[in-house]
Formats: C-alpha cells, structure tokens, sequence
C-alpha cells in the first residue's frame, strides 16, 4: 500500500518554499543594492578603530634651560577581575598588590570584587611601581598609558607655573594663561586592525598627525626662585604670618625673575592641596600698602618741582587735615627735617606734607601713572585690578592717607613694577613671564614692553639716591648689604575690618627696594601678611630681602659697587 | 595545439601576478607590523628618555642640592671676596 501526500498539501509546501525562496532572494538582493553600504560599513566598523592622537603638550623650562613641567606617558594599572580568577585568586592578587600601592589588600579586594567587569585599581603609577607590579604577571591586569604632567622642582615656582587637571586643561599660572598654546592641537587616526588588535598597513588608512603644543622658556631664574621660597618660608615660619609674597624683577625690561606666595600647594597633587593655597598672592592679592607707598608722593612732588629732596618742614609727630589727626608711628615727633628725612623716619605727617604740597589730582595721576589702578597685564592668570578711587570719592583726609599708602589698594606685583620704573630711570615697564615660545613655527620671544614714563629720568635719579639713604642711614638699614648700595623703604599697614575701620593688633609688614641702587639689578619686593610680631614685622621682611638680594647678587656674578 | 599553449601561458600569468599581488600584500602587512613595532618601541624610548630628564631636573634641582648640602654639615658662605680686575692689571 503506498502512501501519497495529498496535491493540495504538495501546492502548499510548494507555495512556502517559494514564498520562502522569494524572500531570501528579495533580502539577498536588497543587501546587494540598496543595503551594500549599510553592510559594509558594518563589517568595517568590526575591524576599524577611530583613534584620537593626543597632542604633546609643551614643556616649561627657567632662563637658563632647566626644566620646570613637562608631560610624560605614565601606566595605569586596570584589573579584570573574571579573568584574575575565583576568590581565592583574587585575595592573592590583592595581597601582592597593597604593598605596591601602598594600600590595604582588604581595599584591593573590596575592588575586584565590587562587580565591574573592568576598573582601574590605580591611573598614573610610577614608573618603579608599574614595573614591580608588572613583574608579579598576575593575570587579568593591564596598563594603559596615560600622559601625566609633572614638576621636577615639586612646590618651587608652583604659583608661577600653575598646573593641569585631570581633563589635560591648564590652571592658573603659566599653564592656565598659555593653555591653548601649550595644549596643542590633536590629531586622528581611523585604521583596520586584525584580530590580534594591530593596526593593518593595508586598507582604510586616514590619519592627520597631532600639533604637539609649545614650549614655553620663561624669564624664572630657577636658582633665584628657589632662594626666594626659602627666604619667604623662613620668614613665614618666623613671623607665623597667615600668608606672604615675594617678587624679583628685572627693572631694565620688566623680566620677572622669581615670583612666590605662601601658602602654597604641590602642582603634582592639587588634589590634596588647601584651595586657598591656590591663590598667587603676587598678583591676584590686594592690599593697603602703607608706606613703601611715600616714594611714590615724594617722585611725584618732586618730579612736580612742588619740593626738592633739600625742603623743610618742622615734624611734630602728626598732621592735622580734613580735621582728622594723623600720627607718625608711634606718635614720634621729629622737628625740623628734609624731604629726604621723611623716608629715612618713614615719617606719616611728612608724607602728608608732601601730599598737600601736590595736591590730590596730582597725586592720584601719578599713582595712575605708576600702573596702581589697572592690571599690569603680566602674562599669569588671575591678576587683581587694586583700587585708586576715583577722586570724587576722595574725603580731604584721603590725601594724607593715600600719600603714605593707607585708602589705596595694590597687588604685589604693581609695587615691584613701580619701583622698577625707580630704579630703571623713570620707565614702567610690563612684568612678563614667558620669555620665548618655541612651536612649529619656529621661535617667538617676547619684547619688553615700555608701558609709559610716570617721572623724569632725572626725577628717578633723585629718587634712588633718597631711597639708598633711607637703607643706609634711616628706618630701612636692616636691609642693607656690605659693598653692595642698596636702596628701599619699609611698610607697615593697618589692615581694614568689614565695618571700614582699620584693626588694632593686625598689619601687613613689606619691603620694596633694588639692589645695586647705582645699577639696578633686581628689584623684590616681599610682604607678610598679619606677622606675629606686629610693627616689627618690617624686621623680619628686611631680613629676608637682604638674603634674596644677596643671593640674587651672587648667581648673576655682580660685582660689589662699593668699598 | 596553438591555442593550447596560448590559454595556458595566459594562465600562468594570471597565476603569476596573482601570487605576485598576495606576496607583495603580504610583505606589506608583515612590514606594517614591523612598522607598528618600531613605533612602539620608538615611543617607549621617548617616554623612557623623557622620565629620565624628569629625574635628573630632580638631582640638579637646586632645592634638593641645598638640602643636600645641608645634610653633610655644609652652610652658606658668608661673605664672597671678589678680586677687582683694574689693580691686578695695572701691576702688569
């Protein structure tokens, strides 16, 4: 007996097969035609990376060539823990790797077995350590390289040169100001790999090369810098002052030599750093000067020809003006002296004498005419304005506050510059970092910048010899410094409240001068903030003036001026 | 006979560039990799040489040359003498 399918059952399979067949054909077809591109570009994305290619980003070096930041690709220790093993593996595993990375194994463990499928147990390792753990070739760890921007000289010159964050974008300082220009430009690479993940030199090839960043050479005397935060720490230390600054510039063209302020932070591990250590003082600090500020009245009055270095005027200890008393330190009455005397006693009735002598436009256009009031435009980041008011907003009383420098504002770095337009013959000139940076375009260095002429060369002349008696034979003889002629003032400056009154028992202590007076070399200025022991402040900063300048002297090799 | 020789020369040929094109893609892809390898190994260079120009800017920073110093009992000279140039020259 044979079985026989039923025709209508055989039209049926019939049917399917050739539905069937029909759709496969109309699939296949579309794939071939109008889905080619589609499929291609997945088959290729299988095989293809798209690669970014990290620019270099520039190196920092001093004056003289010394490096002072520059990246390097360090490892990055990232686990898998499926493939290190069952949990006994991976307890191994964390014990030989704690040590390591100076961590708790329990710690480690908590890690691999927190659940991901792949995690970093530690990003930028030192080059020792990665090596160690290298050795241990535990499976299911790797390293990936990561660029890390590092700083030979830890802490020296960390407000100069600022740092980079996680994300490879400067901050503050030199890297935040020159940022885009040491960052440099990336560049790309889309590439076929085979299995074993090589690039394939066959097939798709596209690439554009990164634009490695600049470099930048900077006008920083790393030696120089390094005595400055010494001298600036010991001083700190000793007057157990909240914070404190120091600059050395060159007065010839505005170079800044040395530039630091305490507290200060590690540009390596900002992380761990105090956020108010951040701030550079130098340049993004205002503060009430006091009276390394009577130079300025005096230049301005003389250049003025309202008094001569020779004039007199019998000192009782205090001015009265705008009915309101102002005392000389201590109330100390000194009878008949000179101008010249005025900065030897760092008299404050002298130098509101001076003041009503000028008058109150004038002195104010002369503050302006130093750089006080406006950004000196140096090439940090974060630089402070300061404030000279607007002369509407002057008390009568404001002229003799503002001619020994109570009632004005000022940042550092404007006193550095102008006592540099002092030493220099009158000019100010714009304070500057990066002295050349060097890209693909060849070299660039920077001109000086001659801002204006705020006093006469003669006006200047006069000055520095005035300045250099008030080191030798007045207030500021701590400062001074044997066969070296040594010029500069002393501050001392109450510090304003909330309410505008000025605190009883807190100042601000400073010393601005140039050394050698007959040729100026440098120019520091350092200040201390609330120092421990007051009025004698001064002491302490003219100390630690004297130990930079000589160390400064020393390291440019110049020669004694003086017998 | 002709046609014979003919078809089969064409044949070789063709066999024989197609074996030229896969030798000469695979030297290729073989130089590639060797390529990609030096590359590697001229990028560890570089990094090496650049850790090793991070550690001596370390040695000759002067802060760590200073304590140093310090360390072995030396301190700062006081005073420098210099010589003046003007009556060592004159006595010549």
């Amino acid at each position: 007996m044979t079985e026989t399918v039923s025709p209508r059952r055989l039209r049926a399979i019939f049917a399917l097969f050739a539905c069937a067949t029909l759709l496969l054909t109309l699939r296949v077809g579309y794939w071939q035609t109008l889905g080619r591109g589609e499929l291609l570009e997945s088959a290729t994305d299988q095989v293809r990376s798209d690669l970014v290619l990290a620019a270099q980003r520039g190196v920092i070096r001093d004056r003289s060539g010394a490096l002072l930041a520059t990246t390097v690709p360090l490892r990055s220790l990232y686990a898998i823990p499926k493939r290190i093993g069952d949990h006994e593996a991976r307890a191994s595993a964390s014990a030989k790797l704690a040590p390591l990375l100076g961590t708790t194994s329990d710690a480690v463990l908590a890690a691999l077995e927190s659940g991901a499928e792949w995690l970093y147990l530690r990003r930028r390792l030192p080059e020792d350590t990665s090596r160690a753990i290298e050795s241990l070739a535990i499976p299911g760890l790797g390293f990936e390289s990561e660029p890390k921007r590092l700083y030979p000289n830890d802490t020296i010159g960390a407000h100069v040169l600022g740092f980079v964050n996680d994300d490879g974008l400067g901050q503050y300082g030199i890297e935040g100001k020159y940022d885009p220009v040491l960052r440099g430009i990336p560049g790309r690479l889309v590439v076929e790999r085979d299995p074993r993940d090589r690039d394939l030199a066959v097939g798709l090839r596209t690439a554009r090369a990164p634009l490695d960043g600049a470099d930048l050479d900077l006008t920083i005397d790393l030696v120089i810098q390094t005595s400055v935060e010494r001298w600036l720490r010991e001083a700190m230390q000793k007057e157990k002052a909240t914070s404190g600054t120091a600059i050395v510039l060159d007065p010839r063209d505005g170079a800044v030599l040395a530039l630091a302020s305490y507290p200060t932070y590690d540009p390596a591990a900002v992380a761990r750093s105090d956020p108010q250590a951040l701030m550079d003082r130098a340049v993004s600090w205002t503060y009430e000067p006091g009276s390394t500020m009577k130079a300025f009245t005096i230049a301005a009055a003389i250049d003025q020809h309202v008094v001569t270095p020779n004039t007199t005027y019998d000192d009782k200890g205090y001015a009265i003006i705008g009915g309101r008393r102002l005392s000389n330190a201590l109330g100390k009455a000194y009878g008949i002296s000179t101008v010249t005397q005025i900065l030897e006693h760092s008299a404050n009735a002298g130098a509101v004498f001076v003041g009503q002598r000028l008058g109150a436009e004038q002195l104010r256009s002369y503050l302006l005419g130093f750089g006080f009031g406006a950004p000196t435009a140096i090439d940090v980041s974060a630089e402070a304005t300061g404030d000279v008011r607007p002369l509407a907003e002057w008390y009568p009383v404001d002229l003799g506050t503002i001619s020994f420098g109570q009632g004005i504002a000022v940042t550092p770095i404007q006193l550095a510059a102008a006592y540099a337009a002092i030493a220099n013959g009158g000019t100010l000139y714009r304070p500057y970092v990066v002295a050349t940076r060097r890209d693909a375009d060849g070299e660039h260095r920077t001109a000086p910048v001659a801002v204006r002429r705020p006093i006469t060369a003669e006006t200047a002349a006069t000055l520095r010899t005035m300045l250099t008696s008030t080191v030798d034979n007045g207030i500021a003889n701590g400062a001074s410094i044997p066969r070296f002629s040594v010029a500069g003032k002393t501050g001392t400056a109450q510090i304003p409240s909330d309410d505008g009154r000025y605190l009883d028992d807190a100042y601000v202590s400073s010393f601005a001068g140039f050394v050698p007076a007959n040729d100026p070399r440098f120019v520091v200025v350092l200040v201390l903030e609330r120092p421990e022991s007051r009025l004698l402040g001064t002491v302490t900063a003219m100390n630690a003036f004297r130990g930079i300048a000589l160390d400064a002297l020393r390291t440019a090799r110049v020669q004694p001026d003086r017998p | 006979m002709h046609t014979f020789l003919v078809v089969s020369a064409a044949i070789a040929f063709v066999f024989l560039v197609a074996m030229l094109y896969l030798a000469e893609t695979t030297t290729v892809a073989t130089r590639g990799y060797e390529a990609q390898r030096l590359v590697q190994q001229r990028d560890e260079l570089r990094r090496q040489n650049s850790l090793l120009e991070v550690e001596s800017a370390r040695l000759d920073a002067p802060a760590r040359i200073d304590a140093e110093a310090k360390k072995i009992g030396l301190v700062r000279v006081a005073t420098i003498p210099v010589v003046q140039l003007e009556p060592i020259t004159a006595k010549r």
